[in-house]
């Protein structure tokens, strides 16, 4: 389904320097399964998120992103959404005066349009909120605010696993998307996300901590160190991390 | 101030139309149209923006009811553009609102090319109510000057909804005079988009106890126009309230100009007047320039003033488009909310969804 090939990546600062982040990154992820990166802070793991995105100032200068046999380096990022990328936010942004629904609606409606069918109906859209709001316990008056406008936030990322139930993505990427969270809306986040595991789908779990991994069951673990995956195994390896902590990777790559 | 040495063409032809008693052809002829170096219009130079108007235009007036024909009324004039308007406009249209009444007019205002000159006059008795509705057309070509007089009896209650559209090569002068007797209220709200210059200046004075007088407006500035909104509120009597919320965002080449004034007279004791101002530049080509000022002579009045400018944050254009919408349309949305504040606040209804649409067809026009 996702098959990255020696990407390398760099972004650019304010100054307009570039540097080198990505440093050639091989990873499959076949559908169906559930692969988690982990890896210290600054390995390049939330750059990892953006770039799959096509977020502006993220260059890829080698390597590829294949998407289902499609090569998606180079599109915009509404392109790789209409496709099926999903972005949970380690830091969801707020935006002053749209409501979540409106929101929803009409990104929905545009990811409709650019795969080429028809937009949902007002009713059927009410209808598809209402039952995943249910899901993550979500208020309707939740819904009716600005998106992440004096979001607690717990309920920041229980917004962006709902906008995921609404728009149904082929590929779910969660960048850090335990922190924050005390164990109860961590438990309700996971369900969130064990819901949308499905045959079809493949999902990225980004994490710094083994504790939502406890949850969620990767099929892979990935080590990200200094831009580059230094190791991969099952869910043993997340646990031995735990443990021993990412020294010996920092170590290796440095 | 010092003479012109140069009339402009415009000046010449003016200084033609105007009688050669007219006081207001000898405040031409010493200060030429207002320009930037007087203070009020410092950042709408309208003797520069003026090219040659060659010809007398028209300014018509459409409306279902039908406005008295008055001769224009030469009370005193709060500026140099009313002032002119008094002098050159043709006949006065007037309607009337007796007291008690409740009506609704719905005007639409067209300019053709040429120098144009218009008074209107409202009167509301007392415990009146009028809304009104009042549609800006300047066509190509047109100077177009107006004056706008309205005075609202005790507790008399007037909903002003203005919206403002014109050609991009058009000058259009809006001047409101507005009068607030005790327990009056006002609720005026205007949607503008700018024009070659496009000013509405409004001046609503608190002349007894405890009026209220909320004003408001929303703008979105198109490539190359320009759009100024004046504000000056006088309060003279005590217990006033004055609520202004703008909100405006302008494109690339756009310019958008905000002046709101507030002065409390010595005898305006409780006055309540607060202004508010927030824009967003939607390029750095675009400039908008604001100027709050209060001045206040009485001693136990809560008086504050507001302003903000942004742009559109690039971390929540991402997160849109990752979510799927287009550029363009992340755009639209995070404009649009912005700007529906004031809209929103419409006490009609049936105006307030208007406008709403009509804000949303222009973002959607001209994205």
């Amino acid at each position: 389904m996702l098959k990255i090939t020696n990407l390398h990546a760099q972004i650019e600062n304010e100054d307009g320097e570039a540097k080198a982040i990505l440093k050639g990154i091989d990873l499959e992820v076949p559908a169906g399964e559930v692969h988690a990166i982990m890896g210290p802070n600054g390995a390049g793991k939330s750059t990892l998120s953006y770039v799959l995105t096509g977020r502006e100032g993220y260059e890829v200068t080698k390597g590829q992103i294949v998407f289902n046999g499609e090569d998606v380096s180079e599109a915009e990022p509404e392109v790789r959404a209409a496709k099926g990328f999903f972005l949970s936010f380690q830091y969801p942004v707020e935006i002053p005066g749209v409501p979540v629904l409106t929101f929803l609606k009409e990104s929905l409606n545009a990811q409709l349009r650019a795969r080429g069918e028809d937009e949902i109906s007002a009713p059927n859209f009410m209808k598809l909120a209402r039952e995943n709001a249910a899901k993550l316990g979500i208020s309707n008056d939740m819904l009716k605010r600005p998106v992440n406008v004096g979001f607690s936030g717990g309920e920041k990322k229980r917004l962006e696993i709902f906008q995921a139930l609404m728009l149904s993505p082929k590929f779910l990427i969660l960048d850090e998307t335990d922190s924050g969270l005390d164990i109860d809306a961590m438990k309700v986040v996971a369900e969130g996300v064990n819901a949308l595991r499905a045959p079809d789908r493949g999902m990225l779990v980004i994490t710094h901590y083994q504790r939502l991994l406890d949850h969620l069951t990767p099929d892979v673990v990935h080590i990200l160190a200094d831009g580059r995956i230094v190791k991969s195994g099952g869910p043993e390896l997340a646990r031995e991390l735990e443990a021993d902590g990412y020294d010996k990777y920092v170590g290796r790559a440095a | 101030m010092t003479k012109l040495m140069t009339a402009t063409p415009l000046e010449m032809a003016l200084l033609k139309d105007l009688p050669r008693q007219d006081p207001v052809r000898q405040r031409l002829l010493d200060h030429g149209m207002p320009h930037r170096r007087v203070e009020e219009w410092k950042y709408s130079d309208l003797r520069r923006l003026s090219g040659p108007v060659e010809s007398q235009g028209k300014i018509s007036v459409k409306s279902a009811r039908t406005l008295m024909s008055v001769p224009v009324a030469q009370k005193h004039s709060p500026s140099f553009m009313a002032a002119l308007a008094l002098s050159l406009g043709d006949e006065g249209l007037a309607f009337a609102v007796a007291a008690e009444a409740q009506e609704t007019l719905s005007l639409e205002l067209s300019a053709t090319a040429g120098r144009a000159h218009k008074v209107l006059r409202f009167e509301l008795g007392k415990g009146a109510k009028l809304t009104l509705h009042e549609i800006y057309r300047a066509h190509a070509g047109a100077f177009a000057n107006i004056l706008i007089q309205i005075v609202l009896g005790e507790g008399a209650e007037l909903i002003r909804v203005i919206e403002q559209d014109d050609a991009p090569d058009a000058l259009l002068v809006v001047t409101s005079d507005i009068e607030l007797s005790p327990k009056a209220r006002l609720h005026q709200t205007t949607l503008g988009a700018g024009a070659k210059l496009a000013r509405l200046e409004t001046h609503v004075t608190h002349q007894g106890e405890g009026a209220e007088a909320d004003i408001n407006g929303a703008y979105l500035i198109a490539a190359e126009r320009h759009l100024d909104q004046t504000t000056f509120v006088r309060h003279c009597g005590p217990h006033g309230v004055t609520r202004e919320i703008f909100k405006g965002a302008a494109r690339a080449h756009g310019k958008g100009v905000f002046q709101g004034k507030i002065l409390v007279e010595q005898g305006a004791q409780k006055t309540d007047a607060q202004m508010q101002h927030r824009a967003m530049l939607l390029d750095e080509r675009a400039e908008i320039d604001v100027k709050p000022e209060l001045e206040i002579y009485a001693d136990d009045v809560a008086c504050a003033h507001g302003n903000a400018m942004g742009h559109l944050d690039e971390d929540v254009l991402f997160y849109m488009r990752q979510r799927g919408l287009s550029e363009a349309e992340a755009r639209t949305l995070l404009t649009e909310s912005f700007l529906l504040d004031p809209l929103e606040r419409i006490p009609d209804e049936a105006l307030r969804t208007r406008l709403l649409g009509q804000l949303q067809t222009r973002l959607r026009g001209q994205s």
